[in-house]
């Protein structure tokens, strides 16, 4: 039976489970505090005192929870339970001084202090306990008896083990030996003995391991596991207990192998910060046992010891010889092995007693080190006249107040804003539930600290045990920020419920991320405000360069990002928190039933939901609480300050994983959660190679943005009105089909005169109406946080982080509000600088504007143009009465965005010089089907450019329409021949029907889906005969298919030679990689799926996760992903060339994927740029490359050369598509490639 | 594919299990998932449909989707046509109506249409039909047979219905069959195999449209006379006497239907034929040892007549799944995570002590807890299920 405990009383269970006599917190915090106390004198004396003091305290804790235990058991008076829970919290309470482990040594003897009396205080207790009823004395003292046995037998169990055992007999008998000689031989001696004992098992294969598992080394889960402990329990001054679990793993040869040389350096180190030489010396002793070579970290590690203990010369210098014998460089020591300037100075001075003329070697200059991509050489070339890099708007002054803000918020790590739903009002039912409210929400802080606390009780137990259990990973953060961060998950439970998986996940997630916060702000805030000098408007800067490379001209690269958790880490923490969560939030019974006695019921709920054959736990707040939050009406609303746009210019992109935001650490490529094999790739790369990703994601997060105020306001406006889903506003609530009490059957359904299948009737209605609202519910949720947001930037400047998907795509960082989204997003930002609109600009935006209603997509320039003069009467109207005129706008295609550019419109023509009117507008100009672009140039297929606008053409193409016809050609062919479907689809067929299928195919969708989505357009249809639905799609599909293959000829071999040698790559055993034009490696993250299984708790959880690298790669998605990916890859290479381009030419470029955004005056010249880029991209031997990269990745190993997969691999990769004859150089001149 | 926003999590594979295989279920969740707002679904695991595995554009191959091969059983033995007739018809000449679902070869049918009754054959496989229209032509009216997958009818997904899936309204339309009230008599017996394959998921889905009213059910109290294999046939009839066996299925069939075993007959005097219609060889020693049990199957008259209706049977049995998925806990333990309302005193009013095991409870048992908890007058809130877990569910 899996141990699945049960959601309410879990805690109750949970705990009486243990041995009565577990000794609790306080107990085994003494005795860890004995350790620390212990380490600087190197006794091994422990500190009886302290600990029997501690015990007192213990036993007495022990003995009130077990009372109260009973006394429920017992089913005894309520109250009196009551009160003695209250005697437990209370002498909890100095507990939780005392709790905390000191960090520093000396704080230690303080603690000892506190500690002693709260034993003297809670003695008292114990009296009036005692005192208040004879027969509870009794049973007291039989306890206590019990205890009091089980204690004393424990109490050197508990100790935390700190001698390694050894498994080579050898090396045990000099440990021995050295312990016994201790007294007279000094330890460090010892060390430079063991150290000369060169490894004798392992050495050679250890060596070879690591470059023989090449690129695909990583640790394997467990490891990862391992190695994330113990980095954790250094991070929170747990140093003895990492030692513990290291010493239980040494000693096991079974756990043994899972211990890799990082884990030993890594708690040597920690002594070595420490200065205590004996540990130290210990897991040297250790590391050696396991038949593992010392490296440059470890002999960091004992040589920082030695430098902070002042050893003598001689022990020095003979470490320093067998580290010389090892083959390592003395000056690897202060190049390779990251070190605080602390460290670095004790390393120092160690290394000076031996060698009292060595000279460290400078901080690694960073070599001038240049990008190779042929395509950005001008980006990189040195001193251009040309250049004008853009500045922005704003002052020195103002951007370093900025920068104040933006930090202030991130320090808060949440912000809270202020909901845009309408003012309820303030009646007595409100009040009187805001008030309940926060009476709960006091009461569950308290109980939350209490939960938190026993949970790292039992959690230190696991610990000690020589298990990983999640103690270091709880004391992270501090408990004050955990409290509120499980308040604030409570608040924000949707009423459905969710997942518990998904939010485990979520917690967990939060407190790594909180975790990682930097802390050096005011080196930061220098550093950052130098740097605006590049930026802002009245500063002047030497020379012109790039945002990146003024941020590193002004300082070292930072030291290397810490190791993400593992998955079952993440999961299990954030489990462990939502457990504390479900027991500790509790509210008054009377909350739901008003006339029950007024017990403590649970608010959240663990139930179960089914899919397919699945079960899937969810938590569920009670309905009553749902209902009191919704009466409250609380409007306010709290996002993590890294889902905020930021409120200053973000940090420049110098590496895969600094970036963006001030202090939250924010990785450029974001991927599928728990894969790491993209960031092993990214740091792999040299960093010279990045640099045209780096530079083309600070460029996209580097423009200004702000509100556009009058269209928010006419949003906000229908928003708290009725909303009008079809302007993309959703209704409220209220407007939904609302069954009138939940799922509550109404009174007819009780009636037994009321047939069955009426009442299966009415089921299905309300089950329909739920629905609905349902549907209703989430979408007008997505647009309140949008539009708070909004509400909350308006009238400030803000940016846009962004970052990158694993094929190079770009995104904003923030999600909730971004320029990705609806048109309704977008029509609310606009660029925060302006630029006069110049001759040309107003034109432009004229055209935009017809280009947003969707009208004349097959008309010219010129013609959309005159069109908009023609209809300036409507445009003007909508600008002035938008809600209550003629209301032209609202039949656009992009209505909101066409209104916003109505507005400017008339702003502009209204403007004594259109020519000199400052205009903040976005004008977009989109890429015609891109993706079969990206294809035609590849494949240099002449047909298929004319019809995706590569070739210059007085009206723009549509390859829609194209398909469409090509796909009549052949029905009529069918139908003549006398096939049925042919001949019912006659006159069906338009651009419409085929048009999603075409956009999509390019990213590879299939048949199956491409029949679902003419199916969908058939059913639209209402003449048409909907028997035939089936049959016709697929019909059509098919033809689609035959229509694209006849038309991309090109395409189409490049695709199947994409797909085919994605399938040889799979098979071989590897996943699919590539490099993009820029220089960004790609992996295609897609494995068999590997199950992980977290076990306990309220329920077991089993996730399964498609990035395991150590699973075979998943064939099928990687052959289906590759051409999609590549393509992708590409389209970003070509939006990233324009980007960097524009940046010297000095314009503000944003981008949605293929669609690029500039001012209007500005337009004409991102056109060129856009176009140049396009041309230059694809004259590089794209897929040649691919091809020889390919080879020399998969096929030049030659261990694997005879596979009969790599062979065929090879043959493959060697016959690459033959491309047409299209002539790339007349994109140049193409109008409508981007229009 | 990359969808920034909200869910940026939704892209997890991540799915939550605790153990599989023990709940069938009647379709595929694909369709229905669509609907579901993407708010709710962040964070269960992602559903996509089945891509067929294609390659690009360009491949030319036009395949034709054929529902996957799937072995039935039928009668192919007179003497054991004649068996079930004596059991069905008994001494009566009279000219009863029976709908016998996918007959094959058609031994039953003629063995049926020789007694004088009127039979109604649903085949699914259209390699069968030619054969029996000739015997029908025979017999002057007295057999009818449809082009209809019994076991398919009312498929949950939207598309458009191509036979033999088809709708209950189309096929009862089709052959003039009115809806009866429940309280009146069965219209009409069904008899049928259930499909071996997938037995359990027949059973599910005849029990979804009888608690639901819906389907067949519609039309009446149908009852249904099925060959089931022995195995199944002993759980459906289960009980805490037998707890290896008992299951929430046990529970379902038995408060909805009174359950009599007809008859039990070898494996061995079916004939198993793939698809197109060949006669399969029977590959597995053990399915040939096999029986199989003719049951009846006959909804109760008062199924409908307390507080479980067709308006709240789902949350009968959800709780009925909830409680098998663990059938050895308490059921005090079950009784948490299914109401907020207090378990003991629920309890109480089962007169159930706070010891008791799901096992231990009959299916009365569990109708009654039901009803208790329905009815109880107190708490505003009686069950934490709602239809948000429905449309995971179904």
């Amino acid at each position: 039976m899996s141990a699945v405990r049960w959601g309410r009383g879990a805690a109750g269970f949970g705990r009486a489970l243990w041995p009565a006599g577990t000794p609790g917190l306080l107990a085994e915090e003494g005795a860890l505090g004995g350790v620390w106390g212990r380490k600087r004198s190197s006794t091994a004396s422990p500190c009886e005192q302290d600990r029997r003091k501690d015990w007192g305290h213990a036993e007495l804790l022990e003995v009130l929870k077990a009372r109260v235990r009973q006394l429920q058991a017992e089913g005894m008076a309520e109250v009196t339970v009551k009160r003695v829970a209250k005697r437990v919290a209370v002498a909890r309470a100095p507990e939780a001084g005392g709790a905390q482990p000191p960090r520093q040594a000396p704080a230690g003897a303080k603690g000892a202090g506190a500690k002693g009396a709260a034993a003297t205080l809670s003695s008292r207790w114990a009296q009036k306990l005692d005192s208040d009823q004879q027969l509870m004395e009794k049973r007291k003292q039989r306890l206590e008896g019990k205890l009091q046995k089980r204690v004393e037998k424990g109490a050197w169990q508990k100790q935390l083990r700190l001698e390694p055992r050894l498994l080579s007999r050898k090396l045990a008998s000099q440990l021995q030996h050295w312990e016994q000689g201790a007294p007279r031989s000094p330890w460090e001696e010892q060390l430079a003995q063991l150290l000369q004992e060169a490894p004798h098992r392992l050495s050679s294969e250890a060596a070879a391991a690591p470059a023989d598992r090449g690129p695909e080394s990583r640790l394997e889960g467990q490891q990862q596991r391992l190695l994330s402990f113990f980095e954790c329990c250094l991070l929170t001054g747990h140093l003895p207990l990492a030692h513990h679990v290291l010493v239980t793993h040494h000693s096991k040869s079974q756990q043994q192998r899972l211990l890799t040389l990082s884990m030993y350096n890594m708690v040597m180190l920690g002594w070595a910060r420490q200065g205590s030489f004996k540990e130290l010396t210990y897991v040297f002793f250790m590391l050696k046992d396991a038949g593992l070579a010392p490296d440059l970290q470890s002999y960091a590690a004992a040589l920082q010891c030695m430098g902070r203990l002042d050893q003598d010369a001689g022990t020095i210098r003979r470490c320093l010889k067998q580290m010389a014998q090892d083959g390592l460089q003395l000056q690897g020591l202060f190049t390779a092995v990251p070190l605080s300037a602390e460290e670095r100075a004790e390393l120092l001075r160690a290394v000076r007693k031996a060698k009292p003329t060595f000279t460290p070697p400078r901080p690694p200059v960073p070599p001038p080190q240049v990008n190779t991509s042929p395509l950005l050489r001008e980006i990189y070339a040195k001193q251009d006249p040309a250049v004008s890099y853009p500045r922005l708007h704003l002052s020195l002054k103002e951007l370093q107040g900025l920068f104040q803000q933006q930090l202030r918020v991130e320090m808060a790590t949440t912000i809270t804003v202020e909901s845009v739903e309408k003012v309820p009002l303030l009646t007595k039912e409100v009040l009187h539930a805001r008030k309940t409210l926060a009476g709960l929400r006091t009461r569950w802080r308290t109980a939350l600290y209490r939960e938190l606390q026993e949970t790292k009780e039992s959690e230190a137990h696991a610990a000690r045990e020589g298990r990983l259990s999640l103690f270091p990973y709880l004391c992270l953060l501090s408990e004050k920020e955990v409290v509120r961060m499980l308040l604030q998950t409570l608040q924000a439970l949707p009423a459905q419920g969710e997942s518990l998986l998904f939010l485990a996940h979520e917690l967990g997630l939060r407190v790594f991320k909180r975790k990682q916060l930097r802390n050096e702000v005011q080196e930061l805030e220098q550093r950052y405000s130098k740097y605006l000098h590049l930026l802002a408007s009245d500063t002047q800067v030497a020379e012109p360069c790039l945002p990146r490379q003024h941020w590193e001209a002004l300082g070292v690269p930072e030291a290397p990002h810490e190791q993400p958790w593992p998955m079952s880490v993440v999961v299990q923490l954030g489990k462990q928190l939502a457990e504390v969560l479900v027991r500790a939030a509790q509210m008054p019974s009377s909350l739901a039933a008003p006339r029950s006695p007024g017990t403590l019921i649970p608010v959240l709920y663990h139930v179960y939901s089914f899919r397919s054959f699945r079960q899937i736990g969810i938590l569920k707040p009670h309905p009553a609480f749902t209902q009191l939050l919704e009466t409250a009406a609380e409007r306010t609303l709290t996002f993590e300050s890294t889902d905020v746009p930021m409120l200053c210019p973000p940090l420049p992109w110098t590496s895969p994983h600094s970036g963006a935001f001030l202090l939250s650490p924010t990785k450029m490529m974001r991927s599928v959660e728990g894969s790491q094999q993209h960031q092993l790739l990214l740091e792999r790369c040299p960093p010279a190679e990045l640099h045209g990703a780096l530079d083309a994601l600070t460029q996209l997060g580097n423009c200004a943005w702000r509100v556009n105020g009058r269209v928010l306001d006419l949003v906000l406006q229908l928003f708290a009105d009725k909303g009008c889903p079809r302007l993309g506003v959703p209704a409220p609530p209220s407007e939904a089909p609302r069954p009138p009490e939940g799922r509550r059957a109404p009174n007819r359904c009780l009636l037994p005169e009321v047939s069955p299948a009426e009442k299966a009737e009415m089921r299905r209605e309300l089950a329909r109406r739920l629905k609905v609202a349902r549907e209703m519910q989430s979408l007008r949720a997505d647009a309140l946080y949008r539009l708070s947001l909004a509400r909350h930037l308006r009238h400030r400047v803000f940016w846009l982080p962004h970052n990158m998907d694993f094929r190079g795509r770009t995104y904003p960082c923030s999600p909730h509000f971004n320029h990705l989204g609806s048109d309704l997003a977008r029509a609310l930002l606009e660029f925060a600088q302006g630029r006069p609109l110049g001759p040309h600009g107003l034109n432009w935006l004229k055209i935009h504007l017809v280009n947003l209603t969707g009208l004349k997509k097959r008309e010219s320039l010129q013609a959309r143009r005159d069109y908009a003069d023609e209809l300036m009467e409507d445009i003007l109207d909508s600008a002035d009465r938008p809600m209550t005129g003629r209301k032209w706008w609202m039949e656009a295609d992009e209505p909101w965005q066409a209104l916003a550019c109505c507005m400017e419109v008339a702003r502009a023509v209204r403007a004594p010089d259109p020519a000199a009117y400052v205009s903040h507008f976005p004008v977009h100009q989109d890429g015609s089907c891109n993706g079969l672009q990206h294809y035609a140039a590849l494949g240099r297929d002449s047909v298929g450019a004319a019809s995706v606008n590569l070739l210059p053409s007085d009206l723009p193409q549509d390859v829609y329409s194209e398909v469409a016809a090509q796909v009549e050609v052949f029905r009529r062919q069918d139908a003549e021949q006398g096939v049925q479907v042919a001949q019912v689809l006659e006159g069906f067929i338009s651009r419409k029907v085929v048009k999603q299928t075409v956009m999509t195919v390019v990213y590879g969708v299939t048949r199956y889906g491409g029949r679902l989505q003419i199916e969908k357009r058939l059913r639209e249809i209402h003449d048409f005969p909907q028997d035939f639905v089936w049959e016709a799609s697929h019909y059509l599909v098919r033809q689609v298919f035959n229509s694209l293959q006849e038309m991309f000829s090109g395409t189409r071999s490049i695709q199947r030679w994409l797909t085919e040698s994605a399938r040889l790559i799979s098979h071989t055993g590897s996943a699919v990689e590539w490099v993009t034009p820029l220089g960004i490696p790609i992996i295609q993250p897609y494995h068999r799926d590997s199950k992980v299984m977290i076990k306990g708790g309220l329920q077991s959880l089993t996730f399964s996760s498609s990035v395991d690298t150590s699973q075979k790669p998943n064939t099928l998605k990687q052959k289906n992903g590759f051409p999609p990916n590549f393509i992708h890859s590409l389209d970003s290479s070509h939006m990233m060339l324009t980007a960097l381009h524009c940046y010297r030419k000095g314009l503000t470029f944003v981008s949605v994927h293929d669609c690029f955004w500039t001012h209007a005056a500005d337009v004409a010249v991102m056109n060129q740029v856009c176009r140049e880029q396009f041309v230059r991209l694809h004259s590089q031997p794209i897929l040649h490359n691919l091809s020889r990269f390919l080879i020399e990745r998969f096929c030049s190993d030659p261990r694997t050369s005879k596979s009969i997969w790599v062979s065929r691999l090879m043959d493959t990769l060697l016959s690459v598509p033959k491309t047409g004859t299209f002539n790339l150089e007349q994109v140049k001149h193409s109008t409508y490639f981007f229009s | 594919m990359w969808v920034p926003g909200v869910g940026l999590l939704s892209r997890l594979m991540l799915s939550a299990m605790t153990r599989a295989g023990r709940f069938c279920i009647l379709k595929s969740g694909a369709v229905r998932l669509m609907d579901v707002p993407a708010g709710n679904r962040r964070g269960l695991s992602d559903y996509y449909p089945h891509l067929m595995p294609s390659v690009g554009f360009g491949k030319s191959s036009s395949r034709v989707y054929r529902c996957r091969s799937e072995t039935k059983r039928y009668i192919t033995s007179p003497r054991v046509a004649e068996t079930l007739v004596r059991i069905l018809r008994g001494k009566r000449k009279s000219c009863q109506l029976f709908l016998e679902c996918n007959p094959g070869p058609g031994i039953l049918t003629r063995a049926l249409l020789e007694s004088g009754a009127k039979v109604i054959a649903l085949e699914s496989d259209e390699t069968f039909i030619p054969q029996l229209k000739s015997l029908g032509k025979k017999v002057n009216g007295r057999l009818e047979v449809v082009y209809c997958d019994f076991f398919k009818l009312d498929p949950r997904s939207r598309g458009i219905l191509t036979p033999p899936v088809m709708t209950s309204d189309m096929l009862f339309q089709y052959l003039g069959i009115e809806a009866q009230p429940w309280s009146k008599g069965a219209p009409l017996k069904a008899i049928g195999i259930l499909p071996p394959k997938n037995e359990r998921s027949a059973l599910w889905k005849l029990l979804h449209d009888l608690y639901s009213c819906t389907s067949i059910y519609k039309y009446g109290r149908l009852e249904l006379n099925l060959f089931i294999s022995e195995k199944e046939c002993r759980k459906i009839m289960a009980n805490p006497q037998n707890p290896s066996l008992y299951q929430a299925l046990s529970v379902l069939c038995q408060i909805a239907c009174g359950i009599k075993l007809l008859h039990t007959e070898s494996c061995l005097s079916f004939g198993t034929y793939t698809a197109n219609g060949q006669l399969a060889k029977q590959k597995h020693r053990e399915s040939l040892e096999q029986n199989l049990c003719f049951i009846q199957l006959t909804p109760h008259r008062n199924l409908f007549a307390g507080t479980l209706t067709p308006f709240n049977y789902d949350v009968f049995f959800h709780m009925l799944r909830q409680c098998f998925m663990k059938r050895n806990a308490k059921l005090i333990d079950h009784l948490h995570s299914l109401s907020p309302i207090d378990a003991m005193h629920i309890l109480k009013q089962i007169k159930k002590n706070k010891d008791v095991k799901v096992i231990d409870m009959y299916p009365e048992d569990f109708q009654h807890l039901f009803e208790t908890i329905e009815c109880s007058k107190d708490d505003n809130y009686k069950w934490l299920y709602d239809d948000f877990m429905e449309d995971v569910i179904i």
